[in-house]
């Protein structure tokens, strides 16, 4: 463990204290990143509503294009096993869903359980990198993106449009299958799209079974979700400036925030690797993170403190993906470092000795 | 004439949802000096951004704007507010009468979920204008919403009724549009009308459009020479726009399709 006061090597003691300070001098303070364990995730919120603060997970953008739709609308949606257990027909959007292993893993096995079983199974992608190394059949996308593609597919499958376009075939796959399987990256399609997406499947819901299987971002978002959803009872995206969680999406976007001058410290938060905001250095900063990580460092921010890695070094529980649930992980390697979550506490208490309360 | 010159620049935004002429006019320029106005733990008061000038009229006037001014008549239900200056998000949010003027610009959302009243913004909206915030059913229903300037992104995203009067809009003018009317006099960005499902956009042109509106042809509609007719009060530039020949767009195919985009032909 290690820690650092304004680019000096610091004990962990005193940088505390020192975030301490430089936290309660703010007047709009925001905690960002949130790429960590459900534990510190929990110190964090707890931290923000000492504080007065507002949290911003760095996974706001695929979030909030999934949770818009999902709150105007609703969703109708599978998770990754009942997808390889019972797909028969695997519509894939766009470019992310092909950088993992989920497509090969879908592509070896057929559907085995359910009305598809026994079947086989077609691919079928919309937009995608036409690579070469799994069957599939392949339809580009619109000039407009992912979404006006989404948009003129649904006009085939309604019936609105008609002929005998690349889509109106595509429509007619679609409407074949017995147990259909959208998967997507709610970032890379948009809010519009996917509110249009999951209109389309409402539309196949009436003659057939179609669900969305759709890829969580890398960076916790999925599990910030819930922890805010069971803390606060909204989205994460709230703050506690005056003295109740109040959820805005546009409001407390860290990065408008900061480029609005609005807010006057910051708080990072990323004992999991995530990507470094462009903003960090430009206002007093409290950066926690992994030990080993490329921000552990003194010129990172005006106070680091390094924390354990969940999953590496210390445990903690994760959202994993496979399961599509928050899940404990145990370290590879234990160690003794000290958690993030014990960290944000430590200032926590700090702050209410000072007495900042909000 | 009530009056609130704001001091200077605002340290952190403020939510004037509870600032109306209404809900001032009972009170003393003390006691309305103590109403919380603030957004941080610091506990803002109006007092501490504005110097107070109250009569008890039906008018407030709100000297001095900035972007940090939120939800500005939001809830309006009578008289009028105007603002010299610019002002933040939700402009008029929730409003259901009276008359709402912004001399600069307007941040996002300004006339979300209004249903009544008219709300006049003479500078540039920013996205969203009439557009629904996070988890709303709806975006402008039934009020007024003049922009004289440019509108921003998403212009009457998911509007329900009323009317809207703007300069020009960017990408996705009118889109998941439920029904109401919007009338652009310049150029609307690309993919206008995604998703609308009722409606009519009208503008003098447009960006790229959704391979999901189909041209109708251009019918002497008598419905748009009424809408010339009434609009004449409200926007001049808007109105001409209609006394041309204009070009029927029917869409968004992809969903219910009773959406229609006129463009001047």
């Amino acid at each position: 463990m290690a820690a650092w006061v304004k680019g000096g090597a610091a004990d962990v003691d005193a940088a505390v204290e020192a975030a301490a300070d430089l936290l309660a001098a703010s007047r709009v303070p925001v905690l960002a990143g949130l790429s960590a364990e459900v534990s510190a995730l929990r110190a964090a919120y707890r931290l923000a509503e000492t504080l007065g603060a507002s949290l911003d997970p760095v996974s706001g953008p695929s979030v909030y294009a999934e949770l818009g739709a999902l709150s105007a609308g609703g969703a109708m949606t599978t998770t990754r096993a009942e997808t390889i257990g019972r797909a028969d027909v695997v519509l894939i959007l766009g470019n992310r869903p092909w950088d993992g292993d989920l497509i090969a893993e879908i592509a070896e096995a057929a559907p085995s359980r359910g009305r598809a079983a026994g079947g086989e199974r077609a691919l079928l992608s919309l937009g995608g990198p036409q690579n070469g190394a799994t069957r599939h059949v392949a339809y580009a996308a619109e000039a407009g993106g992912l979404a006006v593609s989404l948009g003129h597919l649904r006009a085939f499958a309604k019936g609105h449009l008609a002929g005998e376009a690349a889509y109106a075939d595509l429509a007619r796959r679609l409407y074949a299958a017995q147990y259909g399987v959208v998967v997507y990256d709610p970032e890379e399609v948009g809010e519009l799209g996917v509110e249009m997406l999951q209109g389309l499947i409402r539309d196949l819901n009436e003659s057939t079974r179609f669900f969305a299987l759709t890829l969580a971002d890398p960076f916790q978002g999925r599990a910030a979700v819930q922890l805010s959803a069971w803390t606060t009872g909204q989205a994460p995206r709230v703050g506690f400036g005056r003295h109740q969680p109040e959820h805005d999406p546009w409001r407390f976007d860290s990065a408008r925030q900061i480029a609005a001058g609005e807010a006057d410290a910051a708080l990072w938060l990323a004992s999991l690797p995530a990507p470094r905001p462009a903003w960090l250095g430009s206002l007093p900063t409290v950066a926690i993170v992994g030990e080993g990580s490329p921000e552990a460092a003194g010129e990172t921010a005006e106070i680091v403190i390094t924390v354990g890695v969940p999953g590496q070094n210390v445990g903690g529980a994760l959202w994993n993906e496979r399961r599509g649930v928050i899940a404990y992980t145990e370290p590879k390697a234990a160690t003794d470092a000290q958690t993030a979550a014990g960290v944000l506490a430590r200032i926590r208490d700090r702050l209410i000795e000072k007495g900042v309360s909000c | 004439m009530s009056t609130l010159r704001l001091r200077g620049d605002l340290p952190e935004r403020v939510d004037l949802l509870n600032i109306t002429p209404l809900a001032l006019s009972g009170l003393s320029e003390a006691e309305a000096g103590r109403l919380a106005i603030g957004t941080s733990r610091r506990g803002l008061t109006l007092g501490d951004a504005f110097d107070i000038s109250l009569d008890g009229s039906d008018s407030l006037v709100i000297e001095g704007g900035s972007s940090r001014l939120d939800r500005v008549g939001a809830a309006l239900s009578q008289g009028s507010i105007r603002v010299e200056g610019d002002v933040g998000q939700r402009l008029g949010e929730g409003m259901a009468a009276g008359t709402l003027t912004v001399t600069g610009s307007a941040g996002p959302y300004a006339g979300t979920g209004a249903t009544g009243g008219t709300i006049t913004v003479e500078g540039d909206a920013g996205d969203h204008a009439g557009g629904a915030v996070y988890a709303a059913k709806a975006g402008l229903d039934g009020a007024t919403l003049v922009i004289k300037g440019a509108a921003g992104d998403g212009l009457g995203d998911r509007m329900r009724r009323g009317i809207i009067l703007a300069g020009s809009a960017g990408t996705y003018a009118g889109s998941r549009m439920i029904a109401g009317t919007i009338v652009v006099s310049g150029a609307l960005g690309d993919h206008p009308g995604y998703g609308m499902r009722r409606g009519t956009l009208i503008a003098g042109s447009h960006g790229a459009l959704l391979p999901t509106f189909v041209e109708t042809g251009t019918p002497d509609l008598v419905f748009v020479r009424l809408l010339a007719q009434s609009l004449k009060r409200l926007g001049a530039a808007q109105a001409g726009l209609l006394g041309g020949t204009l070009r029927r767009y029917s869409g968004d195919l992809a969903t219910l399709g009773k959406g229609e985009l006129f463009v001047t032909a």
